[in-house]
């Protein structure tokens, strides 16, 4: 079914179609999140944040754009309202985290090198500035094209592509101090 | 290169992160949920409004059924004194009595 006529059933009030169009778009919604927030537990509840979001506007959206488009849209303000919000509370869950991402094949030692690493890494992305980061991972975690990175930004094509450029410097300027 | 490389490692692990089973469940829930409150608050409007309602209706009625009261014409009051009353059983005495 097309996302059009599972939005035409959700307006006319069918809940199952919601259901089939959070079930197609669940991953990538969540994917995005995760990009921003680090944690499993935030990006759930911020996904769930956007579905419910998504269900209360549906009736506004204007099919001018794709529907994927418009959901990236969603998600990404979502994102960065809910890091502004909880800020603390989420480093130190995303240290959490990024600590847990162990492998059984590593030493101790490596272990603890694998987690700073990450840490720093973690650090690192949220620390670039707002639209850079957006960009970033739209392109690195979405696998997005430029194409539709400015779509979903409202911003050209040249413009993401500097946006990316120079994330990827700053990241390096970022992650090459010991 | 390196930086590159565990920057790669990182995303990938972050991507391979799989959201609980049961999301969808929940946000149905939290939406049917959502809804249901909506409902009860528009019930409780309905009933305040017919409450409000009914208090204005009853309000004017008791204003129309004042009004008219005092519109209406002034109040007599009609005091007998029977001590005053002729005896109307002289008349009906007879000749013979």
């Amino acid at each position: 079914m097309s996302d059009e006529q599972l939005i035409n059933d959700i307006i006319s009030g069918n809940h199952a179609a919601f259901k089939s169009l959070m079930e197609k778009y669940q991953q990538q919604v969540f994917r995005t999140v995760m990009g921003f927030v680090h944690t499993k537990e935030d990006a759930e509840e911020v996904t769930q944040d956007v579905f419910i979001r998504v269900y209360q506007s549906l009736s506004t959206f204007q099919h001018n754009a794709e529907f994927s488009t418009w959901l990236y849209r969603i998600t990404v303000n979502a994102s960065l309202n809910a890091l502004r919000s909880n800020r603390k509370n989420r480093l130190l869950q995303s240290l959490e985290t990024i600590f847990s991402l162990r492998s059984e094949e590593k030493t101790p030692l490596e272990e603890l090198e694998y987690a700073e690493r990450n840490k720093r890494i973690g650090e690192a992305i949220d620390s670039l500035p707002e639209k850079q980061r957006t960009a970033f991972i739209l392109s690195r975690y979405e696998e997005l094209p430029q194409k539709k990175i400015a779509a979903v930004m409202n911003r050209s094509e040249g413009a993401i592509e500097q946006l990316l450029q120079r994330a990827k410097e700053n990241l390096k300027k970022k992650l090459s101090i010991p | 290169m390196k930086t590159e490389q565990h920057i790669d490692e990182f995303i990938r692990r972050e991507k391979e992160t799989i959201p609980n089973p049961y999301l969808s469940t929940r946000v149905m829930a939290k939406i049917e949920g959502l809804e249901k409150v909506e409902r009860k608050k528009n019930t409780l409007w309905q009933t305040l409004a017919l409450a409000a309602g009914m208090a204005a209706v009853a309000f004017l009625g008791v204003s129309i059924g004042s009004s008219d009261v005092k519109s209406g014409t002034k109040e007599r009051i009609l005091n007998i004194n029977d001590r005053q009353i002729e005896n109307l059983g002289y008349y009906n005495l007879g000749e013979d009595e």
